[in-house]
């Protein structure tokens, strides 16, 4: 029998990045779904993070390391929130790794 | 330059792929010496598409000339996709068949489409054929065979000396009987083609204000499914604002008193069928480089034209003598400065088309003769 040891978060290979204005953050683009995206420079971090699978603990982990000036509670909450939202508007995908 | 942003690479490039065209129209702005110049290979746009993917633009409008006279139309829009790119197309509709739109089912080619916008200019033959040679049967089949499909089929009917007194049927025609969601509308403008024709097919001022109110009130009778973003209608609707606005004692508006009328050239550039780039195909003159030989990026930050178009925003318009003493001012922003450029050798100049003056007969620019073509410019 096999189980879920741990789900992976990986950018969506057709999404367009743009940093029109890097001191801002960035625009993402779907241009399968027409979406368009504004994310903050936490928001960027995130993205970039997820140019390899990463779980949802080790991308947390990188924001608390690189963004040490928000309450750590606060930040697995945000990045939660952030990958949620990426997932279910398809700018991420997610992998499930299994045992 | 000034402090004026610009992103580090346009979002939207606009992409004649032809100058190869079925049809001969009165007012093409991609005439004559356009059509003159050499298509450019496949290999050529299918390299420029891959340059367009790796600055991240988002969006490519192909146009022409006739997109579909291309044969290797779908595998450069393949190429485009391929580019994680969207895409829409001007057409005259002539040439779309059942076949063609088979053709879109493969892989992503619907999904990235925007849209297909379709030419009607009339809304039968007599009217349609005046402007766009026998092409008005074929126009409509292929604008059906869109709409039936589902596809995002949008329809533009640009407003000239032949169809002025027929925009109602046309209104008719589109939104009741093809049952189209809306339509948009410009008008014949000074380039291309209405140099050959002269004054045959722009509106005289006589014929503007008469578009202008009876587009306005098709506007309120079909509920604002007739939109512009140039041309009589617009023009109608922001001269109404303004009159509103100074009848309340108000001086200005957002942007007013300032060549800030385009603000295309802060989101997008466009190429020409052979190659050369310029700011806009309404600028289709004004060469800025050459795809493959100079890099979209480097033309589209720094090419000095490109800037001083970007600076036209921050011009103000009491600085130009033609229209230091006008009231219209603080609600003014110009006016396309492809018309500029036309009328008086300078973009950096008020667009005489786009006047208030002219538009309310109070500057006698087109009045002598009532053919914007042939004044003397």
């Amino acid at each position: 029998m096999t189980t879920v040891v741990a789900t992976c978060f990986l950018r969506n290979p057709d999404v367009v990045l743009r940093e029109e204005d890097p001191e801002e953050g960035a625009l993402l683009f779907n241009p399968d779904t027409n979406q368009v995206k504004v994310i903050n420079t936490t928001g960027l971090f995130i993205w970039q993070q997820c140019g390899k699978a990463r779980t949802l603990d080790e991308i947390i982990a990188e924001v608390k390391k690189g963004f040490d000036d928000v309450p750590a509670e606060q930040v697995a909450q945000d990045v939660q929130e952030f990958v949620d939202g990426m997932l279910a508007s398809g700018f991420i995908g997610s992998l499930e790794t299994k045992g | 330059m000034n402090d004026l942003k610009v992103m580090p690479a346009p979002r939207n490039v606009d992409i004649a792929i032809t100058g190869k065209c079925n049809l001969a129209c009165q007012y093409c702005f991609y005439a004559d010496e356009m059509v003159a110049r050499t298509n450019l290979p496949t290999e050529r746009w299918l390299s420029f598409f891959d340059e367009l993917g790796r600055l991240g633009v988002m969006r490519v409008c192909l146009t022409g000339g006739e997109v579909f006279t291309r044969p290797d139309l779908f595998e450069l829009i393949d190429r485009i996709i391929a580019n994680r790119m969207r895409y829409s197309l001007l057409s005259n509709g002539t040439m779309i068949t059942e076949k063609t739109l088979a053709q879109f089912a493969i892989d992503k080619r619907r999904q990235r489409l925007d849209s297909i916008q379709i030419s009607v200019d009339g809304s039968s033959a007599d009217v349609h054929d005046l402007s766009r040679p026998k092409s008005f049967g074929r126009a409509l089949r292929g604008l059906k065979l869109l709409k039936e499909a589902g596809f995002p089929v949008t329809v533009r009917v640009t407003v000239n000396r032949h169809n002025v007194d027929d925009l109602e049927n046309v209104a008719h025609l589109l939104l009741d009987e093809v049952g189209l969601p809306s339509f948009s509308t410009n008008e014949a403008y000074a380039c291309g083609a209405t140099d050959r024709t002269e004054g045959n097919i722009i509106l005289t001022q006589a014929q503007r204000k008469q578009a202008m109110e009876v587009l306005t009130l098709l506007a309120e009778k079909y509920d604002h499914r007739i939109s512009a973003t140039a041309g009589p209608l617009i023009q109608a609707q922001e001269m109404k604002t303004m009159d509103e606005m100074m009848a309340r004692g108000l001086s200005s508006r957002t942007a007013g008193g300032y060549l800030s009328a385009c603000g295309g050239v802060f989101n997008k550039i466009a190429v020409n069928h052979d190659g050369t780039i310029v700011p806009c195909h309404i600028l289709s003159t004004l060469v800025l480089g050459t795809i493959d030989e100079d890099s979209l990026q480097e033309v589209w930050l720094n090419h000095p034209i490109m800037n001083s178009l970007r600076e036209r925003m921050t011009t103000p318009l009491n600085t130009l003598s033609t229209c230091q003493d006008c009231s219209y001012q603080g609600f003014c922003t110009g006016g396309c400065p492809g018309g500029a450029l036309y009328f008086n050798g300078d973009y950096n100049s008020r667009n005489p088309m786009d006047c208030y003056r002219v538009l309310k007969n109070e500057d006698p620019f087109f009045s002598l003769t009532d053919k914007p073509n042939s004044v003397d410019r």
